[in-house]
């Protein structure tokens, strides 16, 4: 793979269509959020728990990583130009969203635990 | 009429400089390129700038005015807001005054191969096109090479090796949008990647500057509808 993970075309058709997603998504958690009957840890956990949220919210995730990652990678590729501070930039900024995935998987993998 | 012009002469200037001019009993109806030149003939030989046809057609004196990329011999002085501010395009390094060294334009215009690539026999007579595959190529094909629009262009002047340009990018669609060209295909392989096409980040001053009203960002968006299209 290249140093540019994902190259051309693919990362533009991506951050297209995460984009779409995740206007689709917050719209969707705001219906939610409005019509929930108690705004607690606990309504928020059950909503969670339910499997098609559990779903929307893994693909929300996914789709907000893709997107963040080609948005800071046209920022580097624009503004960087030394070739090593650019792979140290990316490097942490990989590093930090693959990170930042995981942890919010974990909180989802114990929520559908219950 | 007042001007305020950028000097530079690396064999002789330390660091570019601006100069004012006065100029008197100019026709409110002159283009730039008129008045560019009387300050040359009457007050100052050694002003320097390109310039050939003096009617927009051979692109060669594009320069900054007030701010805005455009051609001086299709500029009106008279809808210009005094002092006129003139300064050679930006994103170039800079020859001499208002000319700049347009070879990173050329090569990134000769990138695109733009011309026919034809791989079957020629025909004895002509390649035909139907008149709505002749008028697909309309909004394409007008490009003066001015460089208006690459030199405006902030993801030309961050990476001018890398990404190709407006310029270049609006005649890589005019031969791959061209219907007796046969290396369509190639020429969209060979833009794949995240620099040659994908910096443009729609930023349309491409759009706003150029002095044959075409649309470079949309010429962008029919490649990149096609490599969608392509992929499919």
């Amino acid at each position: 793979m290249s140093l540019y993970v994902l190259e051309g075309l693919r990362p533009w058709v991506i951050q297209r269509v995460s984009a779409v997603y995740i206007v689709v998504f917050i719209l969707y958690a705001v219906f939610c959020f409005y019509s929930a009957d108690t705004i607690a840890y606990e309504s928020w956990k059950n909503w969670l728990y339910n499997p098609f949220n559990t779903t929307v919210v893994g693909i929300f995730v996914i789709a907000l990583l893709f997107h963040a990652w080609i948005g800071m990678r046209d920022v580097v590729l624009d503004y960087v130009h030394n070739i090593m501070l650019r792979i140290f930039i990316l490097a942490m900024l990989l590093g930090a969203l693959i990170g930042s995935g995981l942890w919010v998987f974990r909180i989802l993998l114990l929520s559908a635990v219950g | 009429m007042k001007f305020k012009i950028y000097r530079y002469n690396p064999e002789q200037d330390a660091k570019p400089y601006v100069q004012s001019y006065e100029l008197e009993n100019v026709d409110p109806g002159a283009m730039l390129l008129t008045a560019l030149l009387r300050i040359k003939d009457e007050q100052d030989e050694t002003l320097s700038f390109r310039r050939s046809c003096g009617e927009g057609v051979c692109g060669s004196d594009g320069m900054n005015i007030n701010g805005v990329n455009g051609l001086a011999c299709i500029t009106s002085v008279a809808s210009l807001k005094q002092p006129i501010q003139i300064k050679p395009l930006p994103g170039l390094p800079v020859i001499r005054d208002l000319i700049i060294d347009m070879d990173q334009f050329y090569k990134q215009y000769r990138a695109v191969k733009p011309y026919l690539i034809v791989n079957d026999p020629m025909p004895e007579v002509e390649l035909s096109q139907t008149p709505e595959q002749r008028e697909n190529l309309d909004g394409l094909y007008e490009c003066v090479l001015c460089a208006c629009c690459s030199t405006s262009c902030p993801s030309f002047w961050w990476n001018p090796d890398k990404f190709l340009g407006p310029a270049a990018l609006l005649q890589a669609s005019r031969f791959i949008e061209d219907s007796r060209d046969q290396a369509v295909e190639k020429r969209l392989e060979d833009l794949e990647g995240p620099f040659k096409l994908f910096r443009c980040h729609t930023i349309m001053n491409c759009v706003n500057v150029c002095p044959k009203g075409l649309n470079p960002t949309k010429a962008i968006g029919r490649i990149k509808h096609k490599m969608v299209t392509r992929s499919l």
